[in-house]
Protein backbone atom coordinates (compact mmCIF):
# COMPACT_ATOMS: atom_id res chain seq x y z
CA UNK A 1 0.00 0.00 0.00
CA UNK A 2 1.23 3.27 -0.90
CA UNK A 3 1.02 6.02 1.21
CA UNK A 4 -1.44 9.22 -0.10
CA UNK A 5 0.42 11.87 -2.06
CA UNK A 6 1.56 15.24 -0.99
CA UNK A 7 -1.87 17.88 -0.98
CA UNK A 8 -1.40 21.71 -1.54
CA UNK A 9 -1.47 23.55 1.77
CA UNK A 10 -5.07 25.53 1.23
CA UNK A 11 -6.92 22.25 0.64
CA UNK A 12 -5.22 20.56 3.49
CA UNK A 13 -6.51 23.02 6.10
CA UNK A 14 -9.99 23.29 4.26
CA UNK A 15 -10.52 19.35 4.29
CA UNK A 16 -9.16 19.19 8.54
CA UNK A 17 -11.52 22.52 9.01
CA UNK A 18 -14.27 20.38 7.33
CA UNK A 19 -13.11 17.09 9.81
CA UNK A 20 -13.44 19.27 12.74
CA UNK A 21 -17.03 20.94 12.44
CA UNK A 22 -18.25 17.78 11.40
CA UNK A 23 -16.94 16.53 14.79
CA UNK A 24 -18.56 18.85 16.33
CA UNK A 25 -21.96 19.03 15.27
CA UNK A 26 -22.09 15.27 15.85
CA UNK A 27 -21.05 15.64 19.62
CA UNK A 28 -23.52 18.16 19.95
CA UNK A 29 -26.48 16.28 18.59
CA UNK A 30 -27.13 14.22 22.03
CA UNK A 31 -26.98 17.45 24.14
CA UNK A 32 -29.68 16.31 26.20
CA UNK A 33 -27.79 12.99 27.04
CA UNK A 34 -24.69 14.48 27.40
CA UNK A 35 -26.22 17.00 30.05
CA UNK A 36 -27.05 13.97 31.81
CA UNK A 37 -24.66 12.35 32.05
CA UNK A 38 -22.45 15.55 33.33
CA UNK A 39 -24.85 15.64 36.00
CA UNK A 40 -24.21 12.12 37.34
CA UNK A 41 -20.53 12.30 36.90
CA UNK A 42 -20.67 14.76 39.82
CA UNK A 43 -21.74 11.74 42.26
CA UNK A 44 -19.01 9.96 42.50
CA UNK A 45 -16.92 13.01 43.28
CA UNK A 46 -19.36 13.70 45.96
CA UNK A 47 -18.68 10.48 47.68
CA UNK A 48 -15.23 10.65 47.16
CA UNK A 49 -15.23 13.67 48.69
CA UNK A 50 -17.38 12.31 51.87
CA UNK A 51 -15.29 9.04 51.86
CA UNK A 52 -11.59 11.11 52.29
CA UNK A 53 -13.52 13.49 55.02
CA UNK A 54 -14.42 9.67 57.26
CA UNK A 55 -11.02 8.77 56.43
CA UNK A 56 -9.16 12.00 57.56
CA UNK A 57 -11.83 12.27 60.74
CA UNK A 58 -11.04 8.33 61.70
CA UNK A 59 -7.39 8.90 61.47
CA UNK A 60 -7.36 11.84 63.43
CA UNK A 61 -4.28 13.50 61.57
CA UNK A 62 -4.40 16.22 59.86
CA UNK A 63 -1.74 15.36 56.78
CA UNK A 64 -1.80 11.69 54.95
CA UNK A 65 1.09 11.49 52.97
CA UNK A 66 2.09 14.85 52.82
CA UNK A 67 -1.73 15.67 51.80
CA UNK A 68 -3.29 17.98 53.96
CA UNK A 69 -7.13 16.76 53.92
CA UNK A 70 -8.17 20.24 52.07
CA UNK A 71 -5.29 18.73 49.33
CA UNK A 72 -6.61 15.89 49.32
CA UNK A 73 -10.07 17.17 47.88
CA UNK A 74 -8.45 19.70 45.40
CA UNK A 75 -6.19 16.95 44.30
CA UNK A 76 -9.35 14.59 43.68
CA UNK A 77 -11.38 17.77 41.72
CA UNK A 78 -8.26 18.17 39.98
CA UNK A 79 -7.84 14.41 38.59
CA UNK A 80 -11.03 14.73 36.74
CA UNK A 81 -9.56 17.92 34.67
CA UNK A 82 -6.61 15.84 34.17
CA UNK A 83 -8.61 13.41 32.56
CA UNK A 84 -10.99 15.51 31.08
CA UNK A 85 -8.24 16.02 28.88
CA UNK A 86 -5.99 12.24 28.67
CA UNK A 87 -9.22 9.52 28.45
CA UNK A 88 -10.33 9.16 25.29
CA UNK A 89 -13.25 6.99 25.08
CA UNK A 90 -13.60 4.58 22.21
CA UNK A 91 -10.53 5.37 20.87
CA UNK A 92 -8.51 2.10 20.58
CA UNK A 93 -11.90 -0.01 20.06
CA UNK A 94 -13.00 2.69 17.04
CA UNK A 95 -9.14 1.82 15.51
CA UNK A 96 -9.38 -2.29 16.31
CA UNK A 97 -12.76 -1.94 14.67
CA UNK A 98 -11.81 0.17 11.17
CA UNK A 99 -9.13 -2.81 10.68
CA UNK A 100 -11.83 -5.67 11.88
CA UNK A 101 -14.54 -4.43 9.44
CA UNK A 102 -12.31 -3.12 6.40
CA UNK A 103 -13.61 0.36 6.56
CA UNK A 104 -9.74 1.71 7.49
CA UNK A 105 -8.94 1.13 3.26
CA UNK A 106 -11.01 4.78 3.27
CA UNK A 107 -8.07 6.41 4.52
CA UNK A 108 -5.74 3.91 2.54
CA UNK A 109 -7.25 4.74 -0.65
CA UNK A 110 -7.65 8.92 0.09
CA UNK A 111 -5.35 11.21 0.86
CA UNK A 112 -6.06 11.48 4.01
CA UNK A 113 -4.23 10.09 7.21
CA UNK A 114 -5.97 8.10 9.81
CA UNK A 115 -4.32 8.94 12.88
CA UNK A 116 -4.23 12.77 12.26
CA UNK A 117 -8.34 12.59 11.34
CA UNK A 118 -8.76 11.09 14.33
CA UNK A 119 -6.96 13.47 16.21
CA UNK A 120 -8.55 16.56 14.91
CA UNK A 121 -11.84 14.39 15.72
CA UNK A 122 -10.79 13.98 19.02
CA UNK A 123 -9.67 17.53 20.04
CA UNK A 124 -12.65 18.78 18.44
CA UNK A 125 -15.15 16.15 20.94
CA UNK A 126 -12.55 17.58 23.66
CA UNK A 127 -13.36 21.58 22.86
CA UNK A 128 -17.34 20.90 22.91
CA UNK A 129 -17.04 18.23 26.09
CA UNK A 130 -14.72 21.00 28.09
CA UNK A 131 -17.38 23.88 26.77
CA UNK A 132 -20.27 21.88 27.89
CA UNK A 133 -19.38 20.88 30.81
CA UNK A 134 -17.95 24.43 31.59
CA UNK A 135 -20.74 25.33 33.71
CA UNK A 136 -21.24 22.61 36.01
CA UNK A 137 -17.37 22.07 36.65
CA UNK A 138 -17.26 25.88 37.71
CA UNK A 139 -20.43 25.40 39.56
CA UNK A 140 -18.44 22.27 41.04
CA UNK A 141 -14.89 24.20 41.47
CA UNK A 142 -16.83 27.15 43.31
CA UNK A 143 -19.18 24.96 45.23
CA UNK A 144 -15.72 23.20 46.63
CA UNK A 145 -13.93 26.60 45.94
CA UNK A 146 -13.00 26.61 50.11
CA UNK A 147 -10.45 22.99 49.05
CA UNK A 148 -8.11 25.33 47.35
CA UNK A 149 -6.20 27.01 50.00
CA UNK A 150 -4.11 28.86 46.96
CA UNK A 151 -4.12 29.86 43.92
CA UNK A 152 -0.88 29.03 41.51
CA UNK A 153 1.32 31.59 40.66
CA UNK A 154 1.31 32.30 36.91
CA UNK A 155 4.47 30.23 36.58
CA UNK A 156 2.88 27.12 38.03
CA UNK A 157 -0.49 27.34 36.14
CA UNK A 158 1.28 28.09 32.72
CA UNK A 159 3.32 24.91 33.60
CA UNK A 160 -0.09 23.24 34.62
CA UNK A 161 -1.58 24.24 31.38
CA UNK A 162 1.41 22.80 29.66
CA UNK A 163 1.19 19.35 32.05
CA UNK A 164 -2.90 18.92 30.39
CA UNK A 165 -1.68 19.26 26.94
CA UNK A 166 0.84 16.68 27.58
CA UNK A 167 -1.88 14.68 29.47
CA UNK A 168 -3.84 14.82 26.10
CA UNK A 169 -0.98 14.04 24.19
CA UNK A 170 -0.14 10.59 26.15
CA UNK A 171 -3.36 9.93 26.52
CA UNK A 172 -4.19 9.83 22.74
CA UNK A 173 -1.48 8.54 21.56
CA UNK A 174 -1.26 5.58 24.04
CA UNK A 175 -4.79 4.97 22.99
CA UNK A 176 -3.91 4.88 19.38
CA UNK A 177 -1.36 3.03 19.96
CA UNK A 178 -3.50 0.25 21.93
CA UNK A 179 -5.99 0.26 18.99
CA UNK A 180 -2.98 -0.39 16.19
CA UNK A 181 -2.97 -3.64 17.83
CA UNK A 182 -5.90 -4.73 15.90
CA UNK A 183 -3.63 -5.12 12.90
CA UNK A 184 -2.52 -8.09 15.12
CA UNK A 185 -5.29 -9.55 16.80
CA UNK A 186 -8.39 -7.58 15.26
CA UNK A 187 -10.43 -7.87 18.57
CA UNK A 188 -8.44 -5.56 21.27
CA UNK A 189 -11.58 -4.81 23.28
CA UNK A 190 -10.46 -7.49 25.86
CA UNK A 191 -7.57 -6.31 26.53
CA UNK A 192 -8.56 -2.70 26.35
CA UNK A 193 -10.83 -3.21 29.16
CA UNK A 194 -7.57 -4.78 31.00
CA UNK A 195 -5.59 -1.72 30.00
CA UNK A 196 -8.06 0.68 31.17
CA UNK A 197 -8.85 -1.09 34.80
CA UNK A 198 -5.04 -1.19 35.64
CA UNK A 199 -4.72 2.80 34.42
CA UNK A 200 -7.49 3.95 36.78
CA UNK A 201 -5.37 2.85 39.57
CA UNK A 202 -1.66 3.63 38.20
CA UNK A 203 -2.71 6.93 36.71
CA UNK A 204 -3.60 8.26 40.28
CA UNK A 205 -7.20 8.91 39.75
CA UNK A 206 -8.51 6.66 42.15
CA UNK A 207 -5.92 8.76 44.89
CA UNK A 208 -2.68 10.04 44.77
CA UNK A 209 0.22 7.61 44.30
CA UNK A 210 1.92 9.09 47.17
CA UNK A 211 -0.18 7.60 49.99
CA UNK A 212 0.68 4.00 48.33
CA UNK A 213 3.81 2.10 50.52
CA UNK A 214 7.15 2.17 48.94
CA UNK A 215 8.88 0.78 46.51
CA UNK A 216 5.17 0.59 44.84
CA UNK A 217 4.84 4.81 44.95
CA UNK A 218 8.32 5.36 43.02
CA UNK A 219 7.83 3.04 40.83
CA UNK A 220 4.27 4.21 39.45
CA UNK A 221 5.69 7.55 39.60
CA UNK A 222 8.27 6.17 36.58
CA UNK A 223 5.49 4.88 34.16
CA UNK A 224 3.72 7.21 31.56
CA UNK A 225 0.35 6.87 33.52
CA UNK A 226 0.86 9.34 35.87
CA UNK A 227 0.98 11.91 33.46
CA UNK A 228 -2.69 11.33 32.44
CA UNK A 229 -4.03 11.94 36.10
CA UNK A 230 -1.45 12.67 38.73
CA UNK A 231 1.14 14.93 37.16
CA UNK A 232 -0.94 17.77 36.17
CA UNK A 233 -2.94 17.87 39.78
CA UNK A 234 0.32 17.55 42.05
CA UNK A 235 1.65 20.20 39.55
CA UNK A 236 -1.40 22.70 39.61
CA UNK A 237 -0.81 21.69 44.00
CA UNK A 238 2.56 23.37 44.01
CA UNK A 239 3.97 19.28 44.97
CA UNK A 240 6.36 19.82 42.02
CA UNK A 241 8.29 23.00 41.70
CA UNK A 242 11.35 23.96 40.35
CA UNK A 243 14.13 21.88 38.62
CA UNK A 244 12.07 18.67 39.62
CA UNK A 245 8.96 20.36 37.82
CA UNK A 246 11.12 20.81 34.36
CA UNK A 247 12.55 17.12 34.72
CA UNK A 248 8.67 16.12 35.28
CA UNK A 249 7.57 18.53 32.07
CA UNK A 250 10.45 16.84 29.49
CA UNK A 251 10.21 13.48 30.55
CA UNK A 252 6.53 13.32 30.17
CA UNK A 253 7.39 15.18 26.72
CA UNK A 254 9.57 12.41 26.23
CA UNK A 255 6.82 10.00 26.71
CA UNK A 256 3.90 12.12 24.56
CA UNK A 257 7.02 11.77 21.48
CA UNK A 258 7.36 7.83 22.29
CA UNK A 259 3.59 7.13 21.85
CA UNK A 260 3.68 9.23 18.81
CA UNK A 261 6.45 7.26 17.57
CA UNK A 262 5.41 3.66 18.62
CA UNK A 263 1.62 4.49 17.09
CA UNK A 264 3.31 5.96 13.65
CA UNK A 265 5.28 2.41 13.83
CA UNK A 266 2.70 0.52 14.48
CA UNK A 267 0.37 2.29 12.41
CA UNK A 268 2.80 1.56 9.29
CA UNK A 269 3.78 -1.92 10.18
CA UNK A 270 -0.08 -2.71 10.46
CA UNK A 271 -0.94 -1.08 7.35
CA UNK A 272 1.91 -3.39 4.86
CA UNK A 273 -0.06 -6.17 6.68
CA UNK A 274 -3.33 -5.25 6.46
CA UNK A 275 -5.74 -7.20 3.85
CA UNK A 276 -9.06 -6.92 2.87
CA UNK A 277 -11.20 -9.12 0.98
CA UNK A 278 -14.85 -8.25 -0.90
CA UNK A 279 -16.52 -4.64 -2.45
CA UNK B 1 -53.86 -18.04 41.43
CA UNK B 2 -53.52 -20.95 38.98
CA UNK B 3 -52.79 -18.73 36.25
CA UNK B 4 -50.39 -16.45 37.53
CA UNK B 5 -48.64 -19.77 38.92
CA UNK B 6 -48.41 -21.09 35.51
CA UNK B 7 -47.09 -17.75 33.84
CA UNK B 8 -44.25 -17.70 36.42
CA UNK B 9 -43.59 -21.24 35.81
CA UNK B 10 -43.09 -20.57 32.16
CA UNK B 11 -41.50 -17.19 32.51
CA UNK B 12 -38.52 -19.37 34.89
CA UNK B 13 -38.04 -22.21 32.36
CA UNK B 14 -37.98 -19.70 29.79
CA UNK B 15 -35.32 -17.88 31.60
CA UNK B 16 -33.31 -21.45 32.16
CA UNK B 17 -33.41 -21.65 28.77
CA UNK B 18 -32.15 -18.05 28.21
CA UNK B 19 -28.67 -18.97 30.75
CA UNK B 20 -27.95 -21.84 29.72
CA UNK B 21 -28.46 -20.60 25.34
CA UNK B 22 -25.97 -17.56 26.82
CA UNK B 23 -24.21 -20.08 28.84
CA UNK B 24 -22.95 -22.09 25.59
CA UNK B 25 -22.50 -18.81 23.66
CA UNK B 26 -20.06 -17.80 26.58
CA UNK B 27 -18.21 -20.61 26.33
CA UNK B 28 -17.28 -20.44 22.82
CA UNK B 29 -15.34 -17.58 23.34
CA UNK B 30 -13.74 -18.92 26.47
CA UNK B 31 -10.17 -16.11 25.67
CA UNK B 32 -12.98 -13.25 25.91
CA UNK B 33 -14.77 -14.81 28.86
CA UNK B 34 -11.00 -15.30 30.67
CA UNK B 35 -10.26 -11.74 30.26
CA UNK B 36 -13.63 -10.44 31.29
CA UNK B 37 -13.09 -12.47 34.63
CA UNK B 38 -9.26 -11.56 34.73
CA UNK B 39 -10.74 -7.41 34.58
CA UNK B 40 -12.90 -8.29 37.47
CA UNK B 41 -10.25 -9.74 39.51
CA UNK B 42 -8.22 -6.48 39.10
CA UNK B 43 -11.66 -4.28 40.32
CA UNK B 44 -11.61 -6.32 43.52
CA UNK B 45 -7.86 -6.06 43.82
CA UNK B 46 -8.10 -2.35 43.02
CA UNK B 47 -10.51 -1.82 45.75
CA UNK B 48 -9.08 -3.94 48.20
CA UNK B 49 -5.74 -2.31 48.30
CA UNK B 50 -7.35 1.10 48.19
CA UNK B 51 -9.35 -0.39 51.70
CA UNK B 52 -5.56 -2.02 53.10
CA UNK B 53 -4.34 1.87 51.56
CA UNK B 54 -7.14 3.55 54.34
CA UNK B 55 -7.05 1.09 56.78
CA UNK B 56 -3.47 1.62 57.12
CA UNK B 57 -4.01 4.97 58.44
CA UNK B 58 -7.26 4.51 60.32
CA UNK B 59 -8.96 1.94 63.04
CA UNK B 60 -12.58 3.19 62.12
CA UNK B 61 -14.40 4.56 58.62
CA UNK B 62 -17.63 6.49 59.50
CA UNK B 63 -18.17 3.93 62.74
CA UNK B 64 -17.10 0.96 60.17
CA UNK B 65 -14.29 -1.12 61.35
CA UNK B 66 -11.84 -2.85 59.06
CA UNK B 67 -14.05 -6.21 59.05
CA UNK B 68 -16.86 -4.64 58.86
CA UNK B 69 -16.03 -2.50 56.30
CA UNK B 70 -14.02 -5.52 54.29
CA UNK B 71 -17.39 -7.54 54.88
CA UNK B 72 -19.22 -4.19 53.33
CA UNK B 73 -17.01 -3.97 50.33
CA UNK B 74 -17.68 -8.11 49.79
CA UNK B 75 -21.61 -7.51 49.70
CA UNK B 76 -21.18 -4.08 47.22
CA UNK B 77 -19.34 -6.79 45.13
CA UNK B 78 -21.39 -9.59 45.21
CA UNK B 79 -24.44 -7.40 44.45
CA UNK B 80 -23.01 -5.35 41.93
CA UNK B 81 -22.10 -8.28 40.12
CA UNK B 82 -25.51 -10.05 40.41
CA UNK B 83 -27.02 -6.56 38.84
CA UNK B 84 -24.38 -6.71 35.89
CA UNK B 85 -24.87 -10.64 35.03
CA UNK B 86 -28.63 -10.61 35.15
CA UNK B 87 -29.87 -6.97 33.74
CA UNK B 88 -26.54 -4.16 33.03
CA UNK B 89 -25.83 -6.19 29.18
CA UNK B 90 -29.24 -5.96 28.65
CA UNK B 91 -30.76 -2.44 29.53
CA UNK B 92 -26.96 -1.49 27.63
CA UNK B 93 -27.99 -2.75 24.64
CA UNK B 94 -31.98 -0.97 24.71
CA UNK B 95 -30.91 2.33 23.75
CA UNK B 96 -29.29 0.65 20.50
CA UNK B 97 -32.54 -1.40 20.37
CA UNK B 98 -34.46 2.03 20.24
CA UNK B 99 -31.71 3.86 17.82
CA UNK B 100 -32.09 1.51 14.99
CA UNK B 101 -35.42 0.65 15.20
CA UNK B 102 -34.47 -3.06 16.27
CA UNK B 103 -36.76 -2.89 18.92
CA UNK B 104 -39.62 -3.81 17.20
CA UNK B 105 -39.15 -7.23 16.59
CA UNK B 106 -38.80 -7.60 20.26
CA UNK B 107 -42.18 -6.20 20.85
CA UNK B 108 -43.53 -8.35 18.20
CA UNK B 109 -43.21 -11.45 20.44
CA UNK B 110 -45.90 -12.95 22.43
CA UNK B 111 -43.88 -11.96 25.73
CA UNK B 112 -43.49 -9.46 28.76
CA UNK B 113 -41.36 -6.49 26.96
CA UNK B 114 -39.59 -5.71 30.65
CA UNK B 115 -38.90 -9.51 30.48
CA UNK B 116 -37.60 -9.65 27.13
CA UNK B 117 -35.57 -6.40 27.02
CA UNK B 118 -34.11 -6.56 30.57
CA UNK B 119 -33.75 -10.78 31.31
CA UNK B 120 -32.53 -12.06 27.81
CA UNK B 121 -29.03 -12.32 28.23
CA UNK B 122 -27.06 -13.40 30.83
CA UNK B 123 -23.25 -11.96 31.36
CA UNK B 124 -21.66 -15.44 32.67
CA UNK B 125 -18.27 -13.36 32.74
CA UNK B 126 -19.89 -11.13 35.79
CA UNK B 127 -21.32 -14.34 37.69
CA UNK B 128 -17.50 -14.92 38.94
CA UNK B 129 -18.01 -11.69 41.20
CA UNK B 130 -20.88 -12.90 43.20
CA UNK B 131 -18.07 -15.58 43.82
CA UNK B 132 -15.39 -13.41 44.70
CA UNK B 133 -17.55 -11.00 47.05
CA UNK B 134 -18.88 -13.88 49.00
CA UNK B 135 -15.69 -15.08 49.36
CA UNK B 136 -14.57 -11.35 50.84
CA UNK B 137 -17.61 -11.47 53.20
CA UNK B 138 -16.46 -14.58 54.27
CA UNK B 139 -12.98 -13.55 55.04
CA UNK B 140 -14.44 -10.40 56.68
CA UNK B 141 -16.99 -12.79 58.86
CA UNK B 142 -13.80 -14.81 59.72
CA UNK B 143 -11.96 -11.94 60.62
CA UNK B 144 -14.27 -10.45 63.16
CA UNK B 145 -14.86 -13.76 64.36
CA UNK B 146 -18.62 -13.93 64.04
CA UNK B 147 -21.20 -15.66 65.77
CA UNK B 148 -23.28 -17.75 63.45
CA UNK B 149 -26.90 -16.28 63.58
CA UNK B 150 -29.92 -17.78 61.46
CA UNK B 151 -32.54 -14.93 62.21
CA UNK B 152 -29.22 -12.21 60.78
CA UNK B 153 -28.69 -14.79 58.22
CA UNK B 154 -32.43 -14.61 56.85
CA UNK B 155 -32.64 -10.89 56.79
CA UNK B 156 -29.06 -10.49 55.16
CA UNK B 157 -30.61 -12.93 52.22
CA UNK B 158 -33.95 -10.92 51.88
CA UNK B 159 -32.75 -7.56 52.41
CA UNK B 160 -29.49 -8.45 49.54
CA UNK B 161 -33.05 -9.52 47.74
CA UNK B 162 -34.66 -6.60 48.18
CA UNK B 163 -31.40 -4.73 47.38
CA UNK B 164 -31.07 -6.11 43.72
CA UNK B 165 -34.82 -5.35 43.18
CA UNK B 166 -34.00 -1.69 44.18
CA UNK B 167 -31.07 -1.62 41.61
CA UNK B 168 -32.96 -3.52 39.12
CA UNK B 169 -35.24 -0.73 39.49
CA UNK B 170 -33.22 1.94 39.47
CA UNK B 171 -31.36 0.63 36.10
CA UNK B 172 -34.58 -0.06 34.21
CA UNK B 173 -35.62 3.70 34.73
CA UNK B 174 -32.19 4.83 33.67
CA UNK B 175 -32.74 2.77 30.37
CA UNK B 176 -36.29 3.64 30.01
CA UNK B 177 -35.03 7.20 29.24
CA UNK B 178 -33.17 6.09 26.06
CA UNK B 179 -36.64 6.23 24.27
CA UNK B 180 -36.53 10.30 24.47
CA UNK B 181 -33.32 10.69 24.54
CA UNK B 182 -31.72 8.07 21.81
CA UNK B 183 -28.49 7.60 24.15
CA UNK B 184 -25.47 8.23 22.88
CA UNK B 185 -23.06 7.81 26.40
CA UNK B 186 -23.35 4.49 27.19
CA UNK B 187 -25.93 3.05 30.11
CA UNK B 188 -22.73 1.50 31.80
CA UNK B 189 -21.49 4.39 32.47
CA UNK B 190 -23.96 6.18 33.48
CA UNK B 191 -24.88 3.12 36.04
CA UNK B 192 -21.32 3.08 37.33
CA UNK B 193 -22.14 6.58 38.33
CA UNK B 194 -25.39 6.76 39.58
CA UNK B 195 -24.24 3.53 41.76
CA UNK B 196 -21.05 5.30 43.05
CA UNK B 197 -23.46 6.24 45.66
CA UNK B 198 -24.22 2.68 47.09
CA UNK B 199 -20.38 2.06 47.18
CA UNK B 200 -20.01 3.64 50.60
CA UNK B 201 -21.18 3.32 54.17
CA UNK B 202 -24.06 5.73 54.65
CA UNK B 203 -22.48 7.35 57.85
CA UNK B 204 -20.38 9.20 55.89
CA UNK B 205 -23.32 11.21 54.71
CA UNK B 206 -23.02 13.45 57.75
CA UNK B 207 -22.95 17.15 58.56
CA UNK B 208 -24.91 19.64 57.75
CA UNK B 209 -24.76 19.81 53.72
CA UNK B 210 -23.89 16.47 53.61
CA UNK B 211 -27.03 14.76 55.94
CA UNK B 212 -30.32 16.19 53.36
CA UNK B 213 -28.23 14.10 50.81
CA UNK B 214 -28.00 11.22 52.10
CA UNK B 215 -31.76 11.53 53.82
CA UNK B 216 -32.94 11.96 49.73
CA UNK B 217 -30.65 9.02 48.42
CA UNK B 218 -32.69 7.09 51.51
CA UNK B 219 -35.61 7.57 51.34
CA UNK B 220 -36.85 9.47 48.10
CA UNK B 221 -34.22 7.51 45.84
CA UNK B 222 -33.23 4.79 48.48
CA UNK B 223 -29.88 3.88 46.25
CA UNK B 224 -27.84 4.04 49.64
CA UNK B 225 -30.05 1.66 51.73
CA UNK B 226 -29.23 -1.18 48.56
CA UNK B 227 -25.86 -2.30 50.55
CA UNK B 228 -25.80 -0.25 53.37
CA UNK B 229 -28.91 -2.08 54.94
CA UNK B 230 -28.01 -6.21 53.85
CA UNK B 231 -24.39 -5.64 55.38
CA UNK B 232 -25.74 -3.55 58.42
CA UNK B 233 -28.03 -6.79 59.41
CA UNK B 234 -24.82 -9.04 59.05
CA UNK B 235 -22.19 -7.44 60.85
CA UNK B 236 -23.63 -4.02 62.72
CA UNK B 237 -26.77 -3.04 64.63
CA UNK B 238 -29.98 -4.61 63.40
CA UNK B 239 -32.62 -1.93 62.71
CA UNK B 240 -36.13 -3.09 61.63
CA UNK B 241 -37.26 0.55 60.52
CA UNK B 242 -34.15 0.05 57.69
CA UNK B 243 -35.25 -3.78 57.08
CA UNK B 244 -38.50 -2.51 56.20
CA UNK B 245 -37.43 0.73 54.27
CA UNK B 246 -35.99 -2.19 52.07
CA UNK B 247 -38.73 -4.40 51.62
CA UNK B 248 -41.34 -1.40 50.87
CA UNK B 249 -38.93 0.79 48.71
CA UNK B 250 -37.90 -2.46 46.78
CA UNK B 251 -41.62 -3.21 46.39
CA UNK B 252 -42.86 0.55 45.44
CA UNK B 253 -39.49 0.91 43.07
CA UNK B 254 -40.29 -2.23 41.50
CA UNK B 255 -44.08 -0.93 40.39
CA UNK B 256 -42.99 2.66 39.64
CA UNK B 257 -40.48 1.72 37.28
CA UNK B 258 -42.28 -1.18 34.83
CA UNK B 259 -44.90 1.76 34.80
CA UNK B 260 -42.12 4.10 33.94
CA UNK B 261 -40.95 1.50 31.48
CA UNK B 262 -43.93 1.03 29.79
CA UNK B 263 -45.08 4.45 29.44
CA UNK B 264 -41.12 4.79 27.65
CA UNK B 265 -42.58 2.05 25.32
CA UNK B 266 -45.90 4.22 24.35
CA UNK B 267 -43.39 7.00 23.34
CA UNK B 268 -41.32 4.78 21.19
CA UNK B 269 -41.37 5.59 17.52
CA UNK B 270 -40.12 3.14 15.12
CA UNK B 271 -36.98 4.30 13.51
CA UNK B 272 -37.04 1.35 11.00
CA UNK B 273 -38.44 1.41 7.89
Amino acid sequence: MTPPEAIPRGLWLRKHAAIFRASLAERMTYRGDFLLGTILRFLPMLTTILLWRAVYEGSGQSQLSNFRYNEMIAYLLLVNISRMFSSMPGLAGGVAREVREGTIKRFLIQPMDLIGYLFLYRVAHKITYIITSFIPYALLFGVCAGYFDQMPGLGTFAAYLLSLVIAFLVGFFFEASVGMVGFWFLEVTSLLYIVMTLNFFVSGHLMPLDLLPEPWASLLRLLPFQYMAYFPAVVFLGKVTGLELLKGLLVGAGWAAAFIAISRLLYSRGVRRYSAFGG
Amino acid sequence: MGNLLGRSGRYLRMLRRLAVHTLSRELMFRGNFLVKVTVEVLWLAILLVFYKVVFARTNQLAGWDEPQYLFFVGCFFALNGLIEMLFLDNCNEFAELVRTGDLDGLLLKPVDEQFLITCRKFDWGCAPNVLMGAGVMALALYDMGWQVSLLRVGLFVLTFAGGVALAYSFMLMLTSVSVWMVRNQSLMEMWWLFSSLARYPREIFSGRLAEPIGMFFTFVLPILVVVNVPANVMVRALDPFMVGLVFASSAIALWVSRRFFLYALDSYRSASS
